[in-house]
């Protein structure tokens, strides 16, 4: 068995399988099958090289007629003649048989992917017609004139903007508090916790009856005599919104507020799974620390400013990349709480947006290419946020 | 936090004409006791079901003899569609000063619901009364429901429940969420432990570089997946097949980082002392590692049912038939067709949420530490 690598053969037998498959569903060239099996074929006979009793090896030369055969017979040799091969050689091999499983379909369902809506990003419509027509970076300049495009990315920023913050200080704030010794603290961290295990779906219909225009729950209490100052055209609401160019009459009814009512049932819908994870953050914060800042004479913000603040900004800064990735591929939400995109496509949002153009309009490479610049988005947001946020953060404890 | 699901359940339990109110009512009228024994008095069985066959009930409406109620049996799809109640005989006669309207199941099966709706002036007084939210108005008459009534008192209460149950095969639905999110957690979560084993403790060449690879795929967002995973299925031909909504999720970049995590975090004296003793990485594997891990594999799981349970986006884009359909769908396609029914809406929603908290009851502790863990680095 010296010298002999099975992991390469193994390796080599499911890339050459893949190519196989590949070949086969149309997405590549016919060459590389054969390519694949020479290379294959080859490594196999190199194999034999080292002793003529692995003849079971032999075998794997049907590979290109039984593509099986590429990831079988490695397997079977070793377990048959597993116990004699050397230390590093075992690991060679079974780290390979171990990690090849998921790494193969993360290869074919994830990696190959990526790159082929870059692929199909570069294509005109697919028409019945004609074959589809290489075009270039078309759909990216189509894209970058295109309104309802940057209507969707408006969108999407200010649902980021709003909803993280928004809903990390919240679950900050909640979370101290919980943290603080409430008593019955199980029964409100259920209470938080309930919203993000139920499906959007559910929880948007909820929403959806509650934010009706005319027997929904919110218009009758914002219409309610105690509680109308909130919403008369001198209230609370206009104050807040007539900077930002919205008209506060006919609260939840009117088109231009349609996506605040989203943006709010997304931080209801989020905020248990941030203060779980805050809370389980705050709990691994040494008591002592309070209670030698207590000694010292610091009050109860200060002791949160100085120690839970830096201590617990791992798990801020963990939250808050999740939050802005997650933010930045909301759908579910939009699509059930206003079906249509809202009037005027006030609620538009990228992954929306990506959804009515691939599957509704069944243009998938400019789909595609609103993919790809979404990726771009969140690669460049998640790289600058290692960059500069994370030399803030304190992972000492 | 807990009012959206405070008035789910109160609005999954009111009468279209009390949802369809402005103002709110905290306690429906299904919900108030004397209400269900009004139901229950009505309906032959106390409990459940309505009538056996071959069993009647009597309807009087005190009046004049010149004057009778117009009883109609409706073939509308909400009111009726059960067709075992086909046999519903109606016999209207005039006897000791009242219209009696006799309903007799006239087939073999039960039936649940009794496909009746009276009209009659608003000046008389019923008998026996009726529960308010059984009564609607409709100009001079007043207009009796009875398949708000007669289904016994748990039939009265859940009635939304039933007319959200029997609009939709919820059956199917919910086999095929089951299937896939349990599919998917027993699948990914064999795949992640091998893989993250590997990851973790066998040195084997190449890993940094599987790593790197892992590494990058974490960074791709989900969207861009959707159109070439789309077309790659298309051209599989596993469209509106189990397939699609299983396999495309199986290897979790997620599962591999948290079980990497474990079992970076187990001691190396535990597999040295194993090798020792003989033993391969396959049993350090199922021996030491799985079951060292058992926490990690709970938090996996937890997310991964989660996920595929509560997934929308992914089963709309790959299934089409209602076979295939899983339960969030169901519920999406019935929140934009139920219309103003919002009682059945919420009722539907209730049930389609429900599975996951009860297993959140069940599970409490497990849940909460599943999820805190997964932010600890």
């Amino acid at each position: 068995m010296r010298g002999y690598p099975l992991h390469l053969l193994l390796s080599f037998g499911v890339l050459w399988a893949l190519a196989v498959l590949a070949e086969r569903l149309g997405f590549a060239p016919a060459f590389l099958v054969p390519l694949g099996a020479l290379a294959y074929g080859g490594l196999a006979l190199y194999g034999l090289r080292f002793g003529l009793r692995h003849a079971l090896l032999l075998l794997g030369l049907l590979a290109p007629w039984f593509p099986w055969a590429s990831v079988l017979v490695p397997l079977a040799f070793a377990l048959l003649f597993g116990r004699r091969m050397g230390e590093k050689e075992q690991a060679a091999f079974y780290g390979w048989a171990l990690v090849w499983p998921a790494l193969a379909l993360l290869l074919v369902w994830q990696v190959f992917p990526t790159f082929y809506a870059f692929y199909l990003s570069l294509f005109e419509k697919v028409n019945f017609l004609r074959p589809a027509a290489f075009a270039g970076l078309e759909n990216y300049q189509i894209l970058l004139r295109d309104p309802l495009f940057w209507r969707a990315l408006g969108n999407t920023f200010w649902y980021v903007l709003f909803t993280v913050p928004t809903g990390l200080l919240l679950a900050t704030a909640i979370a101290i508090l919980l943290n603080t010794g409430v008593a019955f603290q199980g029964f409100y961290r259920t209470l938080y916790f309930l919203p993000y295990i139920t499906a959007l779906t559910a929880a948007a219909a909820v929403w959806r009856w509650i934010y009706h225009p005319e027997f929904g729950f919110l218009n009758w209490l914002l219409g309610t005599p105690g509680l109308d100052w909130l919403n008369t055209p001198t209230g609370v609401f206009a104050l807040l919104l007539r900077p930002l160019g919205l008209e506060p009459q006919g609260f939840w009814a009117g088109p231009s507020l349609a996506f605040v009512a989203v943006m709010a049932m997304s931080v209801w819908h989020f905020l248990g799974y941030q203060v779980v994870i805050l809370l389980a953050g705050l709990q691994a914060i040494p008591k002592e620390y309070y209670e030698a800042a207590a000694l010292d004479g610091a009050n109860f913000f200060q002791q949160h400013r100085l120690i839970t603040w830096p201590l617990l900004s791992p798990t801020t800064f963990f939250l808050f990349t999740l939050g802005v990735i997650g933010a930045f591929q909301v759908f579910t939400q939009v699509y059930v709480l206003t079906p249509t995109g809202g009037v005027l496509q006030d609620t538009l949002t990228l992954a929306f947006y990506l959804y009515n153009k691939g599957f509704r309009d069944s243009d998938f490479s400019y789909a595609s290419a609103i993919a790809m610049v979404t990726f771009l988005i969140i690669l460049v947001l998640t790289l600058v946020q290692r960059r500069v946020l994370e030399q803030r953060v304190n992972y000492e404890v | 936090m807990a009012f959206p699901f405070y008035w789910m359940l109160a609005t999954s339990l009111k009468s279209p004409q009390e949802a369809l109110q402005a103002k709110p009512i905290w306690v429906p009228e299904r919900m108030r006791p004397q209400n269900w024994v009004k139901a229950a008095r009505l309906g032959d069985s106390p409990l459940w079901g309505g009538l056996g066959p071959g069993r009647s009930v009597e309807l009087a409406f005190p009046g004049e003899e010149e004057k009778p109620p117009r009883a109609f049996v409706p073939r509308t799809p909400g009111a009726f569609f059960d067709p075992v109640a086909d046999g519903t005989r109606v016999e209207v006669a005039y006897r000791e000063g009242a219209w009696r309207i006799r309903l007799t199941n006239a087939t073999e099966g039960a039936f649940r619901v009794l496909p009746l709706v009276v009209l009659w002036p608003k000046e008389v007084p019923l008998s026996p009364p009726l529960p308010p939210d059984a009564l609607r108005s409709q100009g001079e008459a007043w207009r009796l429901e009875w398949v708000n009534a007669v289904p016994g008192a748990l039939g009265y209460v859940f009635h939304n429940y039933l007319e959200a149950w029997r609009a939709a095969p919820w059956g199917r639905y919910f086999f095929n969420s089951f299937f896939t999110a349990l599919t998917q957690v027993a699948v990914g979560l064999f795949l992640a432990a091998l893989a993250a084993f590997a990851l973790a403790r066998v040195p084997f060449p190449g890993k940094e570089g599987v790593f790197v690879l892992i590494l990058a795929t974490m960074m791709v967002p989900g969207e861009v997946l959707l159109i070439p995973n789309y077309v790659l299925l298309a051209r599989l031909g596993w469209l509106d097949t189990y397939y699609a909504l299983i396999v495309p999720w199986l290897a979790s970049v997620f599962g591999i980082f948290l079980l990497r995590q474990f079992y970076l975090s187990l001691p190396q004296d535990l597999f040295d002392a194993a090798r020792i003793d003989g033993a391969g990485y396959l049993t350090q594997l199922f021996r030491i590692a799985l079951p060292l891990s058992l926490p990690g594999l709970v938090s996996y799981g937890i997310f991964t049912f989660l996920g595929a349970y509560n997934a929308l986006l992914w089963p709309l884009i790959v299934t089409q038939s209602p076979e295939m359909r899983t339960v969030q769908l169901g519920l999406q396609a019935f929140v934009s067709e139920a219309g103003s029914d919002y009682g059945a809406l919420m009722a539907a929603s209730t049930f389609v949420i429900l599975p996951v908290i009860l297993g959140y009851f069940v599970a409490q502790r497990q849940f909460i530490q599943g999820i805190a863990r997964s932010g600890l680095k």
